[in-house]
């Protein structure tokens, strides 16, 4: 049998057992049902709000617009026919107006009848003033219809474009609230999956090496090819279980608030994606390399201690870059493998990494993997047929070399 | 064939093996007898290449034993070793395509082998839910699933009851006649007398006995019981060879030297008077086994550590 197939045997076995394990199994899906109850909140509040908006049966408050430059008398019928009862004011310049609308004076601006200035958004799922789009349909129809007289005005009016909204601020707000929650998810995320897979791969290493089944399998596998199938065997079950825990709420997401998720929060996804595998990839084989010492469970936790303080460390890193995504601190933490995974994650999430920074990160990463490999496949040469006591790292070392 | 040769393993201070050799042949079923801390298990783990010596070689068929052999080798550790939490049919499967074997031969022996073992009712059981014998029933199963041309089997038949011995014989006495080389480790003598056509003993990291069941009993002492009429006192003028065991009133037992005619001494004896009671016994295994650890003690200079028992 060749060595990849021998590894793919391997990988099976780990997945179809940990796939029986009923805890596991039925742990996931309620997290994974729970997420997905979570994400149709916005929806469900939305709902809500409407339900209340309805029941409130005094007159509504006249919206406030701003007015720069000219707004004709044709115009202001409009507004008032869509959106009720409307107050005006005057404003020299755009300035102005956006101070007006920042001190809360206005709703939003109308400038020269073409363009709609509105607050910036606050929260992650905010809106903008609803008065605001309907105005921008409304004049946007208006402009149309007096423009068009005798045309297919069925067919223009169904590529009707509303006017230009342009929001108040530099970056939108709500988006940088969201990527500010999906930079904390993240690294909290890949925080709980390493230290959880870690502890996997160690404990199914000891599983072999404490019932001597390991005694059989070098038999007929060499012990590198063991490791492998391990490391890549729970790596698919790690990447299936983040599937399955994240994908339902992200399509339920989507699906009914779709319009609500920022822009640029998609990609992110991937770069999770790939960050877990880079980092479960590094962490994994130091963890199977350290595993292989030991031959009960209660050392686990102790040999995997130095592992574990990498992993803390990274994360704390992770959190502090949060503050100053492209400060150098966190420009060179992004580079460093232990703690990679996390930075870069929150920096692609919150600030501005070059492409070769990311490059070289992945890269980086990749080459400390490999090296960790080789490390730990000695290791585990040495170690895993050692049964009884805890195997000395020289001794290990030194065993491999027979 | 299998053969080691001039294996030598330390553990620091201790000396496990001290340049073991011996060699087993296709179809042949050796019992590899030792007593505790002599050095069988990691001869036999040295074997099937779980540890590897400080010296020495192991060849299969000439050849320094790699993975494709060891592919071929069905091993049965001492402490035994399964996934406890996998089934049994799952798991013989996956053993043997470990080793090798398609996917679809591997279920079909792994059927055949659990039926053969009487473990068909407990096919898909977790093997940590099963009774220590049927355990290890399920650990010679995965020692066979992959059909080896090399059995080795460190204590096999360690705490199984007696149908359990018998499947467990039958099964390694239909291995060796299909042409497999077969050795196991074993504190049970009287078994292995009865099992095996050759044996292997070790002492202290040494093969000090080696041959067949049958010729090494015929070169052994065998034991002459006289009971004669008159008294012992013709036994003061017994020649070489022949050592005074017991001596109870008119009987006496005697060792026999290969060579010594067992005629010669009856003659003697009837000389003091009437013959009342002869008894002529082969050596038992044990008797041999004792012998030459004895002997192997005192030739290599005694390790108390080591042999003890």
């Amino acid at each position: 049998m060749s060595p990849a197939r021998t590894v793919l045997l391997i990988a099976e076995r780990e997945v179809r057992q940990r796939l029986r394990g009923r805890l596991f199994v039925i742990t996931t899906l309620a997290i994974s049902v729970l997420l997905a109850i979570a994400s149709a909140l916005p929806m469900l509040l939305g709902v809500f709000d409407l339900g209340g908006d309805e029941a409130d049966d005094g007159p509504p408050d006249p919206v406030a617009i701003v007015v720069v430059g000219e707004l004709s008398s044709e115009a202001t019928e409009v507004l008032e026919q869509t959106l009720g009862p409307i107050v005006t004011q005057r404003a020299a310049d755009p300035d102005e107006a956006a101070s007006s609308i920042t001190a809360g004076e206005a709703d939003f601006a109308i400038v020269d009848g073409e363009r709609i200035v509105v607050p910036a958004r606050s929260g992650v799922f905010a809106f903008d003033p609803p008065a605001a789009s309907r105005a921008a349909e409304a004049l946007a129809l208006m402009a149309l219809l007096s423009e068009d007289e005798g045309g297919d005005s069925v067919g223009a009016v169904l590529d009707l474009a509303p006017l230009p909204v342009q929001q108040l601020g530099d970056e939108d707000p709500a988006d940088a609230a969201a990527r500010l929650v999906v930079a904390n998810l993240g690294v909290v995320f890949l925080f709980g999956v390493l230290i959880m897979y870690a502890s996997m791969i160690i404990n199914g290493v000891i599983e072999e090496k404490g019932s001597r089944v390991v005694e059989l399998l070098v038999e007929a596998v060499p012990v590198r090819r063991l490791m492998a199938g391990k490391v890549l065997g729970l790596g698919l079950v790690g990447l299936g279980q983040t599937v399955v825990l994240f994908a339902p709420a992200m399509v339920v997401l989507v699906v009914t608030a779709g319009d609500l998720v920022p822009p640029g929060i998609a990609p992110l996804a991937g770069w999770l994606v790939l960050w877990f595998v880079l980092g479960y990839g590094l962490y994994a084989v130091i963890a199977a390399g350290l595993g292989s010492l030991v031959s009960r469970p209660e050392e686990a936790q102790a040999v995997l201690t130095p592992a574990n303080m990498l992993m803390i460390l990274g994360y704390f890193v992770g959190f502090a870059s949060i503050n100053a995504p492209d400060a150098t601190f966190a420009r060179v933490a992004a580079l460093v493998p232990f703690s990679a995974p996390y930075v870069m994650l929150v920096r692609q999430t919150l600030g501005t990494p070059a492409l070769w920074e990311v490059a070289l990160s992945i890269a980086l990463t990749l080459l400390t993997i490999g090296a960790m490999t080789l490390l730990a496949a000695r290791l585990y040469e040495g170690g895993i047929l050692r049964v009884g006591a805890r195997v000395r790292l020289r001794d290990a070392w030194g065993a491999a070399r027979r | 064939m299998l053969e080691l040769e001039g294996l030598v393993r330390r553990f620091g201070e201790v000396v496990a093996l001290d340049g073991l050799s011996f060699a087993v042949g296709a179809g042949e079923l050796c019992g590899f007898l030792g007593p505790n801390g002599a050095g069988k298990t990691t001869a036999m783990r040295c074997a099937v290449g779980v540890s590897a010596p400080d010296a020495g070689t192991v060849r299969w068929e000439g050849r320094p034993v790699d993975l494709e052999v060891r592919r071929r080798t069905g091993y049965m550790p001492e402490e035994r070793g399964l996934y406890p939490r996998m089934r049994v049919h799952e798991q013989l499967v996956y053993l043997a395509r470990l080793h090798g074997i398609s996917a679809r031969d591997a279920s079909a022996s792994a059927t055949r082998w659990i039926d053969r073992l009487g473990l068909g009712e407990r096919r898909d059981a977790a093997v940590e839910e099963l009774s220590l014998g049927n355990q290890q029933r399920v650990q010679l199963a995965a020692a066979l699933v992959h059909d080896p041309h090399l059995l080795v089997l460190d204590e096999p038949f360690s705490g199984l009851d007696p149908i359990a011995v018998e499947v467990m014989s039958d099964v390694l006495r239909e291995r060796a006649d299909a042409g497999v080389a077969v050795v196991f480790s074993s504190h049970q003598l009287d078994l292995v007398e009865d099992l095996c056509r050759t044996v292997a003993v070790v002492s202290a990291g040494r093969v000090v006995l080696r041959g067949g069941v049958a010729e090494l009993k015929r070169q052994g002492d065998r034991r002459l019981r006289l009971e004669v009429d008159g008294g012992t006192t013709w036994a003061e003028r017994l020649p070489d060879g022949v050592e005074i065991g017991s001596r109870r009133r008119d009987a006496i037992t005697l060792a026999l030297r290969a060579d010594i005619d067992p005629g010669q001494i009856i003659d003697l004896a009837r000389t003091s008077g009437r013959l009342l009671g002869v008894r002529l016994e082969e050596p038992r295994l044990s008797e041999l086994f004792r012998d030459a650890v004895d002997g192997a003690g005192v030739a290599v200079g005694s390790r108390p550590d080591e042999v003890e028992s």
